[in-house]
């Protein structure tokens, strides 16, 4: 963005009044550019739900459909165990998400506030596993799942999301940040207990932080791929992910059929993003915690 | 309430040593505070006093009871902290009430005695509130709040005032010391503020490297300094020191300073002094205008009105030398001034123990 630099010379205040409205002006444009960028596809998917077959393949496409039908969603709901899928994600997901949260709550405190040698070693192999992959170990993994007869169940599925590394330095870097060791004392002084002074003085110093990473576990077991395509292999195991993929192959190539589905699998995603979206931000943007 | 014990305490970070053998007994209901310059030990005293420090050697008794062992929620102590340490989501009275509730108080109980609290702190209009919508002056009243409600043995103060501006420093040190005066809590204060520790105090112990330099009443430390460092450290402008020796004019003891300046020294000094090196102390508020033959000739370089008093820094023979005169001479820079520090408040210290010797 550039100013006319043979602008009529103004009083100072005036011109820098300018140069800033443009400047904000630009920001915005930019901005917009890119949410509408991001948003487009998700808002196409959700219209193609709604079309009839000939009006997917017609050229140019059509953004409002000419006449919408619901028989796409019907069909899915009727053809594949879409809803079951759903609820093995969500419990999944729910079940992972709240795993997370402890081991990383309890780590990430122990790990920022308790000074041991050898903590500082647990720390550094945690930073190590993050920097893995999980397909890296993944297929290990695998093989004790099955050798405790948990293939194909939600605890099979769980095992490898139970623990998140991020989380646990996250958590970390939030207790060092906003937890004061002098609040602690106090508390230790006023005749809090250990548990005590974890659960009514750490946990809510770091809501917003496990918001955050609420989200970011939520997300990150509803869209697993690998792990629930090799350990859920029945059709009534699959989660939502894995029965998406398989749509496309397995059951039918109907493009609206497949939009459908994946509309509805927004659902849960934009709902829960938009109840906690105040967390996320907040947390992400290093803790909004002050005071 | 109680007294404290401390007998020669010491604390190491490992092999470091920060504390070589603290002695210090507080009586019951004193207001003891804790001064030294920063990195002194202080703090470091105090949280072992508390339990928030391991003790690592030496005894340290609340009553007479050995608390070494003790956790700190059985020690029957509530400490104040330098940045107040309120819980940042529970509101005034809850933090307050916090270590009632730990206790498993009655909600009665509770309210009741939060209230008296904050009745005797003027913060009954804020109980509700959380502790961000209050100002500095509040929150550090609130840490108090939630001392005083548990009605403990000893107090335990942490620079408490150190982030306040100074009008309200002044203020809240007479609050507190008001405090102390109807509660008659024994309380331990730690402060490298010098006015701070001689105006609150029953009695004061001056702290350097992990050792306790002086213990006693604030004008003991004032009048008496058991060394140069105390006599350096309480007092504000600090005092002023000369190097020089012990000599013998015409019968009489004088002290001739490395710039061979004379003076006139108290009678009855040991006779064992003559001739050895000495350090002579006097307080920049005992100089006083003299006729004497020896005496400072000091060439006045800066002079600070302050309305009740006049504060100077002058050159005399190559010796810095600050003034407070009472009176209100007026005297410019360049001037010259024939000054001479009162006999009886003259202190004298070995140059090389630094121990007073007089
Ligand atoms: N956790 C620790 N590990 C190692 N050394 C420490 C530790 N805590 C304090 N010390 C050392 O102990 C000494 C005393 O510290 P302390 O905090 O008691 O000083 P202080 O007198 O309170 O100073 P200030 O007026 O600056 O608060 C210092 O030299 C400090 O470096
Ligand atoms: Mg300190």
């Amino acid at each position: 963005m550039s100013i006319p630099s043979n602008s009529a010379p103004q009083s100072g205040s005036s011109k820098w009044n300018r140069k800033r409205k443009l400047t904000d002006w630009a920001i915005d444009g930019f901005l917009i550019l890119f949410g509408v960028m991001m948003v487009l596809p998700l808002l196409m998917l959700v219209a193609n739900a709604f079309k009839t077959p000939q009006e997917l393949v017609s050229w140019p496409p059509t953004f409002i459909p000419n006449n919408p039908t619901l028989d796409n969603l019907t069909a899915v709901l009727n053809d594949t165990p879409l809803l079951l899928w759903m609820f093995n994600s969500f419990a999944f997901a729910t079940l992972s998400t709240i795993a997370i949260l402890a081991t990383s709550a309890i780590a990430g405190y122990v790990l920022g506030k308790f000074k041991y040698r050898s903590l500082n070693i647990i720390f550094l192999i945690i930073l190590a596993t993050a920097i893995v992959p999980f397909e890296v170990y993944m297929i290990p993994l695998y093989f004790q799942v099955q050798s405790l007869g948990m293939l194909n169940s939600l605890w099979g599925l769980l095992i490898g999301y139970l623990v998140m590394s991020f989380g646990i330095f996250l958590i970390r870097q939030n207790v060092i940040h906003s937890v004061p060791d002098e609040l602690l004392e106090a508390a230790r002084i006023d005749g809090a207990g250990e548990l005590w002074i974890f659960f009514f003085i750490v946990v809510p110093l770091l809501r917003s932080a496990l918001g955050a990473l609420a989200v970011l576990a939520f997300f990150q077991a509803w869209t697993a791929f690998a792990w629930p395509l090799i350990v859920a292999t029945t059709r009534e195991s699959y989660t939502i992910e894995v029965g998406l993929a398989l749509f496309q192959t397995g059951f039918t190539v109907d493009l609206g059929k497949l939009s459908a589905a994946s509309a509805i699998v927004l659902i849960p995603s934009v709902t829960l993003f938009v109840l906690l979206r105040k967390n996320f931000v907040e947390g992400v943007a290093g803790t909004g915690l002050k005071e | 309430m109680a007294s404290v014990e401390i007998k020669n305490v010491r604390k190491s970070y490992g092999s470091v040593d920060t504390i070589h053998g603290v002695s210090v007994g507080v009586s019951d209901g004193d207001f003891v505070v804790l001064v030294g310059p920063s990195g002194c030990g202080k703090s470091t005293l105090l949280r072992m006093i508390a339990g928030l420090e391991e003790i690592t050697g030496g005894e340290i008794l609340i009553g007479d009871r050995v608390i070494n062992d003790v956790e700190p929620k059985h020690r029957d102590i509530a400490m104040v902290f330098q940045n107040y340490a309120l819980y940042p989501h529970m509101t005034i009275a809850q933090n307050m009430g916090f270590s009632l509730r730990l206790a498993r108080k009655s909600k009665d109980e509770i309210d009741q005695r939060v209230k008296d609290a904050a009745r005797i702190l003027g913060l009954t209009d804020y109980l509700e509130r959380f502790p961000k919508q209050l100002s500095g002056g509040q929150r550090q009243r609130v840490a108090m709040g939630r001392a005083i409600v548990r009605n403990p043995q000893v107090f335990l103060f942490d620079e408490p005032l150190s982030n306040l501006d100074a009008k309200l420093r002044v203020q809240m040190r007479t609050e507190l010391k008001d405090l102390h005066a109807r509660l008659k809590t024994t309380t331990i204060y730690v402060t490298h503020d010098q006015i701070e520790a001689m105006t609150m105090a029953d009695k004061i112990v001056v702290m350097r490297d992990g050792v306790v330099e002086q213990f006693g009443e604030p004008l003991e430390l004032y009048d008496r300094p058991a060394n140069r460092f105390v006599a350096g450290f309480i007092g504000s402008p600090s005092m002023n020191f000369l190097d020089g020796t012990v000599v013998v004019r015409d019968g009489k003891q004088m002290f001739e300073s490395a710039n061979h300046t004379v003076l006139p020294l108290p009678e009855g000094l040991d006779r064992a002094f003559e001739g050895k090196k000495l350090i002579m102390g006097f307080r920049p508020e005992h100089l006083q205008v003299s006729e004497a033959p020896e005496v400072f000739e000091v060439t006045v370089s800066v002079v600070e009105p302050t309305g009740a008093e006049t504060y100077f820094v002058g050159n005399a023979n190559g010796d810095t030398i600050t003034g407070v005169l009472r009176d209100r001479i007026a005297i410019a820079s360049g001037q010259s001034l024939r000054l001479l520090p009162r006999l009886n408040a003259i202190h004298l210290f070995d140059a090389e123990t630094e121990q007073r010797v007089n």
